[in-house]
């Protein structure tokens, strides 16, 4: 573990007032939410705790900060977390990023993207090495800021927008390579994930998430052509051990995405949770949460690090709920299956193969006359991130039961694009507190409504923080989802809630639409 | 340290120089590229057709000896014709394609077609869903009056009568298996509700609005009234669609197509 933090440390850089200290990277996150997550696990578990279930009911609205895109135009709702560091929050639109002071809400800089085009779905924030910022644009840039006064420092294409990639994911840093994935489902391209180099942005390494001719997995699509419009989109930042230096990312689904008749097979690595090498962009090992999927249900679900006990031992576990609706619970050290159970009634699965992998039912693929599936297109999860709270050995996601009409639409030998639609008939939205070592769900809060999933927040005050698909930003007890506090917001909570402490002070910090709330207690 | 960041200094500057083109206006979310003139794009199919549909396929999308232009990356850079054109003059020998000595005016024409095919592809919300109508209407019949249960609240000849004139095959199939409110109804689906206060008093209406925290219904007088969910108010919830939901889980396929082809009788 020395060595690891030896080798974190940035020798002969001078840091300025705003720049984060690498070592906060590999610290549970207190005064410092440093990445997406808060840390490398993707726990989304702070262990403050100023702000606690005995006196959150005096939680109260410190500031309120509007989205401000100067001269542009915001195309939507906030989905970045922002990261804190130094007492500045720093989080991003598409073609846009903005700092602002964390104890008031105040602005500090704005910085706008001149684009190129490309779907501007969303943004999901920045990554930080020392004074620098890093993001990535609807048109696949990786931008450079400087944290101090948000002007650009350089910016890298990393993906063609022409070939219809657009780029969603926040940069994870690891030591001295900023992890970049890339995004765009409508035209068969391959996915990748690609490491850059903090000070240039040049390439380090590029890993595939199709295999090319020859290469190992290359014997789960029937020919080149199909495997390299193969898509298996790199959305969502992943999650990372040090001490076994693996970087875990869940990969995207197959293309042509409903049309699966051209790419027989399982078609790895999509629809996978993998494990890399981040110094080198080796596959470590990989395990298919849907072979052959023609669902949409990606499998890029943040791999949430779980360091627990099976039958007695400590273990190294990961966990993932999955668009698919299934919970997975994998060794990670070597990707073996511990657990896989559906955490919603789905019907489209006929049970688990050897290695815990779920076989679908052909019965539930898209047909030109329409399929009736649980989970919808839009699936069970989604991007919004799940938590997992030490203190109650429970996972917690907002899990959509849902349902969608699945059309083939391209009948063709060789489909093309999506070669499918889907119509969402009907869904329901509950907060759900699985157990790690059985899948078995704890608790359940219906809500009154259906809606896309939510992400959530806990922290060692023995609360939990999400919104509901009404509007309203919600604190819930984690032992047994008893509501204690609550506030209605402009819209509905759009990205994952954060918090931090600064000067004794405890924040918790949710955007919802085009705005960015901040929460204190009372004094 | 000075020359690592004078370095840097330099690439960054290289990099910058590949300064990004002005901002293109977005209409179909889908589609962020200038969308072909579709007389360009008739004329276009037909002198690709003429020329290039042999080894390409007349769609483009590849034949036994060209490749799919379709999803080609060279294509998709292509900007009336400044990247197909040379291939298309000069052909490429060692893929066994001749040069095509066409007019530049017909080069545009090209790469508009195939501007349109990759569009066609790319706007997955405008693709045609094919026969949805597969189904046995007996079959639907005697599901309608026996084990859906659909006869409790409907009839053919009452509220459903003329449905299927209503709304095509594929608006009907995800209509009746949940038919929420859409925007545009005339007359939307709500549930209703009675609220009891603690003291004793009831309001009942059209559901507003409902979550944990808070409720509010409009009553027959048209009036609007709110109330926040203190433990001792009673709420009772009528959902017309209640029915529609439990079905959901039950369907067969099978089911669900044989339903259609009854109702798409009923016209």
């Amino acid at each position: 573990m020395k060595l690891t933090l030896a080798a974190f440390s940035l020798v002969g850089f001078t840091l300025s007032a705003q720049g984060l200290d690498p070592g906060q990277l590999l610290k549970p996150p207190t005064s410092t939410w440093p990445t997406y997550n808060g840390d490398y696990s993707g726990r989304r578990f702070s262990p403050l705790s100023r702000i606690n279930s005995s006196n959150v009911t005096a939680m109260t609205l410190a500031w309120e900060y509007r989205l401000d895109p100067g001269t542009g135009t915001l195309t939507s709702p906030i989905k970045s977390t922002p990261l804190e560091v130094n007492g500045v929050l720093y989080f991003t639109l598409p073609d846009h990023a903005w700092a602002v002071d964390a104890r008031t809400g105040r602005q500090l800089w704005h910085y706008q993207w001149e684009t190129h085009g490309g779907i501007h779905i969303g943004s999901r924030g920045f990554g930080m090495y020392g004074n620098w910022l890093y993001f990535e644009t609807p048109d696949n840039y990786l931008v450079s800021l400087n944290a101090k006064d948000g002007s650009e420092r350089w910016h890298v294409e990393i993906a063609d927008v022409n070939q219809e990639y657009f780029s969603t994911p926040a940069p994870i840093v690891i030591r001295n390579h900023i992890i970049v994935g890339v995004g765009g489902d409508s035209l068969d391209v391959p996915g990748y994930l690609e490491s850059r180099d903090p000070e240039t942005g040049q390439l380090q390494w590029r890993w595939n998430t199709t295999p090319r001719k020859g290469e190992p997995g290359a014997d789960t699509w029937p020919n080149p052509e199909a495997m390299e419009h193969g898509g298996g989109m790199t959305w969502v930042p992943g999650t990372y051990d040090p001490e076994l230096n693996l970087y875990y990312l869940g990969t995207g689904n197959p293309n042509p995405v409903m049309a699966g008749q051209g790419r027989k097979g399982s078609n790895l690595w999509t629809c996978s949770i993998v494990a890399l090498n981040p110094d080198t962009g080796k596959l470590a090992w990989y395990f298919q949460a849907s072979p052959h999927d023609t669902h949409d249900w990606d499998a890029a679900e943040t791999p949430i690090l779980i360091d627990g006990q099976i039958d007695g031992r400590p273990r190294k576990l990961l966990a993932q709920s999955s668009r698919n609706g299934y919970f997975f619970v994998l060794d990670r050290t070597n990707g073996k299956n511990i657990l896989s159970k559906p955490f919603i009634d789905l019907n489209w699965s006929k049970g688990l193969d050897a290695k815990g992998q779920p076989i679908g039912n052909p019965d539930k693929e898209p047909k030109p006359d329409g399929t009736l599936v649980i989970p919808a297109l839009g699936g069970a999860a989604n991007w919004p991130s799940p938590s997992f709270d030490p203190e109650t050995g429970l996972f917690y996601v907002n899990a959509s039961s849902s349902y969608s009409l699945y059309y083939l639409t391209d009948t063709a030998d060789k489909p093309e694009g999506y070669g499918g639609r889907d119509s969402g008939v009907y869904a329901t939205l509950a907060l759900k507190a699985i157990d790690y070592r059985t899948g078995q769900i704890r608790w359940t809060h219906e809500y009154n409504r259906g809606g896309g999933s939510i992400g959530i927040l806990t922290t060692a005050g023995k609360l939990l923080f999400t919104g509901d698909p009404s509007g309203n930003f919600v604190v819930y007890e984690p032992a047994n989802g008893k509501i204690l506090w609550h506030a209605h917001l402009i819209s509905n909570v759009s990205n994952g809630p954060m918090t931090y402490e600064l000067d004794g002070r405890q924040y918790v910090v949710v955007g919802a639409g085009d705005s960015l709330y901040g929460f204190t207690l009372q004094q | 340290m000075k020359i690592l960041v004078a370095l840097s200094l330099l690439i960054a500057a290289s990099l910058a120089a590949q300064a990004p083109a002005p901002a293109r206006p977005r209409g179909n979310m889908l589609i962020s590229r200038a969308v072909p003139d579709p007389a360009a794009v008739e004329r276009g199919q037909k002198t690709f057709s003429a020329n290039c549909g042999f080894c390409h396929g007349s769609n483009a999308q590849g034949g036994d000896s060209g490749p799919d232009l379709v999803r080609s990356p060279l294509a998709l850079d292509d900007e009336r014709g400044d990247k197909i054109g040379p291939v298309i003059l000069q052909g490429r020998a060692n893929k066994g394609m001749p040069a095509f000595h066409l007019p530049a005016e017909q080069i545009q024409d090209i790469a508009a077609f195939l501007r349109s095919r990759q569009q066609a592809a790319i706007d997955r919300n405008a693709y045609t869903i094919l026969n949805v109508v597969t189904g046995d209407a007996q079959k639907g019949r005697e599901y309608f009056n026996g084990e859906g249960r659909c006869n409790t609240c409907h009839s053919p000849t009452g509220d459903l009568s003329g449905v299927a004139k209503k709304y095509d095959a594929v608006t009907l199939q995800s209509r009746f298996l949940y038919p929420r409110t859409r925007a545009g109804d005339p007359q939307p689906v709500r549930s209703q509700v009675t609220v009891t206060l603690a003291s004793g008093p009831t309001f009942s209406g059209s559901l507003e609005y409902l979550d944990d925290f808070n409720v509010s219904l409009r009553d027959a007088a048209g009036e609007y009234r709110s109330f926040s969910r203190e433990p001792r108010l009673k709420i009772d919830i009528r959902d017309p669609l209640a029915a529609h939901a439990d079905l959901l889980k039950k369907y067969t396929d099978a089911d669900m197509h044989n339903l259609l082809a009854y109702l798409v009788t009923l016209k």
